[in-house]
């Protein structure tokens, strides 16, 4: 499994990637230079709903599924699937491996976005002291919200040799976020808005969803997380390549 | 048990796709330090063998064993033991031919001087450090065949390697291909179209067409199949064909030469007394033996696609 992802890191590492993963946080380092106003008590709290928003709504997801398809890209476009399946390895460790990279990628997306807080947190001057135990929940639950999306987007990336198809499926799942988010009844349920609710502070109480409780939140990340992984790694073991 | 003899062994393997058996019922047979041709026309179940040989694809029904394993149940430690290129060279054009190499070492865990070893055993050492995407065709192949020597395989399967190159890189190609077994000690299966391709460097052929193995057996023994006909010269060549013919020889006129098949001495005399009794003018009488590359094109109808 480790030779697997080391084997995958060669071809990441100087791949495109990384330029995307720098998309979110850059916008949203012009958001919190410009559109910070100060409210109340909690300082560190609103800086985080505000550079978090848009992330967590859209980019986020979204990036959950480019980043899918573009691990998945050079794989279908030149015979990579075919030569790395007549290697001594099985199925199921080129698809956790790919896995792994894609929740990497995301990690690192959600430490770029929260060095983005802290530096613009101290341009600002907030002087009262950092909540590390919110913001690495914030952070941590946004990205672990991000597992059943990579699932899916994995599965469709695996099966679709076009790179516009399971970009095409992202975008429809995401969009539906700027309505859902705001539902009591369907918000909680849809996987594409876990990464908000968990990302926004809990003290923020403008979204219907967030009188649910963190057991309901998780058991329906978990839940649709194992549905889509366990689909896509049965349809990745039965592929003829 | 399958027989300890043989490297790769398959027995009744069938592959139906779109309601055809587009491999059907193939038993081939591979012996160690063979360069075993895989000849057929294109479409003929080739690649789709090679696939299922390679636990690429699951076979509709029938076995598979290499080093007399099957590789349903022993897939991966049989594997390690194979190096492959199949129908088109696999690489990742934003890497370099030494990283493309290092992933797969990384998988293969093999030492790092291999990847030295192979680039310098197809040419490629001094555009190592270049992206991959903008080589040519042929290099890409050499990379394809550099990957599949990567771990030491003691069978490779070449799927087409020449497919697509000028007659430079087909011959170039060739000409490592040929030199492997001795300084690799390796078996090789080699895959193409053309007869005349692998005609000089296999030490059997196996015949694909139209999913079935129709023929599969060393190569003197195909070219002893090599029917010999006589081609006559004649001064009226149509009006001899008619009297050829009216006489129950099998003659044949095309409109440039008149030939008869399998035609014995005394057959040939006979043929010439007819001639010369009926007043023709004999100039010549030629044997022709045939190509092997027309008795593969007989053997698989496919005269004209080629
Ligand atoms: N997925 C598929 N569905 C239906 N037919 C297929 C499929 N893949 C290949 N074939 C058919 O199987 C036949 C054999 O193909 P292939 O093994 O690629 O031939 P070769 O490698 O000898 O040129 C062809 O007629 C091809 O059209
Ligand atoms: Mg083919």
């Amino acid at each position: 499994m480790l030779k697997m992802i080391r084997s995958e890191w060669i071809k990441i590492r100087r791949s495109v990637v990384w330029l995307l993963s720098g998309v979110s946080p850059i916008i949203a380092l012009a958001i919190g230079t410009f559109g910070y106003r100060p409210k109340g008590g909690f300082p560190w709290e609103e800086m985080l709903s505000l550079l978090s928003a848009l992330h967590a709504m859209l980019f986020l997801p979204l990036l959950a599924g480019v980043y899918a398809a573009l691990l998945c890209r050079y794989e279908h476009a030149a015979g990579g699937w075919k030569q790395m399946l007549a290697m001594p390895v099985s199925r199921t460790q080129v698809y956790f491996a790919k896995f792994v990279i894609l929740m990497l990628l995301l990690a690192v997306t959600q430490a770029l976005l929260l060095i983005v807080l802290l530096i613009i947190g101290a341009t600002h001057g907030i002087g009262s002291p950092i909540p590390w135990g919110t913001l690495f929940a914030s952070f941590a639950g946004g990205w672990l919200a991000c597992l059943p999306l990579a699932a899916l987007q994995l599965f469709v990336s695996v099966a679709f040799q076009s790179f516009a198809a399971p970009l095409a499926v992202n975008v429809i799942l995401t969009i539906p976020n700027v309505l859902v988010v705001n539902s009591e009844r369907f918000g909680p349920y849809y996987p594409w808005a876990q990464p908000m609710l968990a990302m926004l502070p809990r003290t923020d109480y403008g979204f219907g969803a967030f009188h649910l409780s963190m057991e309901t939140l998780a058991a329906v990340v978990l839940g649709s997380f194992c549905v889509f992984f366990a689909a896509g790694w049965a349809y990745f073991t039965n592929k003829p390549v | 048990m399958s027989n300890q003899a043989w490297i790769l062994e398959t027995r009744g393997l069938t592959k139906r796709l779109g309601g055809k058996n587009v491999v059907n019922e193939v038993n081939l047979a591979i012996g160690k330090g063979e360069i075993y041709g895989f000849l057929g026309p294109n479409g003929a179940g080739k690649t789709t063998t090679i696939r299922m040989l390679l636990g690429l694809a699951k076979p509709t029904k029938g076995s598979v064993h290499l080093f007399g394993r099957d590789i349903r149940k022993e897939r991966i430690p049989i594997l390690r033991k194979v190096g492959s290129l199949v129908e088109y060279p696999s690489y990742y054009g934003h890497l370099t031919a030494k990283e493309n190499l290092e992933v797969v070492r990384r998988l293969l865990g093999v030492p790092r001087s291999r990847i030295d070893d192979v680039l310098s055993v197809v040419r490629l050492t001094k555009e190592a450090d270049r992206a991959v995407k903008g080589y040519s065709l042929g290099m890409k192949q050499r990379l394809g065949i550099a990957t599949a020597l990567l771990g030491q395989p003691e069978l490779l399967v070449l799927d087409e390697p020449t497919n697509g190159l000028d007659p430079a890189g087909i011959q170039e190609i060739r000409e490592l291909i040929k030199s492997l077994p001795a300084t690799q000690g390796v078996t090789i299966l080699i895959s193409s179209h053309l007869l005349s391709e692998v005609e000089q460097m296999a030490t059997r052929v196996g015949i694909i067409d139209k999913g079935n193995l129709i023929y599969q057996d060393g190569i003197r023994m195909l070219r002893e199949r090599a029917k010999s006909r006589i081609r006559f010269g004649v001064s009226e060549p149509e009006a001899a064909w008619r009297l050829l013919l009216s006489h129950g020889y099998e003659a044949a006129w095309d409109r440039h030469q008149l030939t008869v098949e399998r035609a014995d001495d005394r057959t040939v005399a006979a043929i010439v007394t007819q001639l010369v009794r009926q007043n023709h003018q004999v100039y010549r009488v030629e044997e022709e033996t045939a190509s092997l590359e027309r008795i593969f094109l007989e053997m698989t109808g496919t005269e004209g696609s080629l």
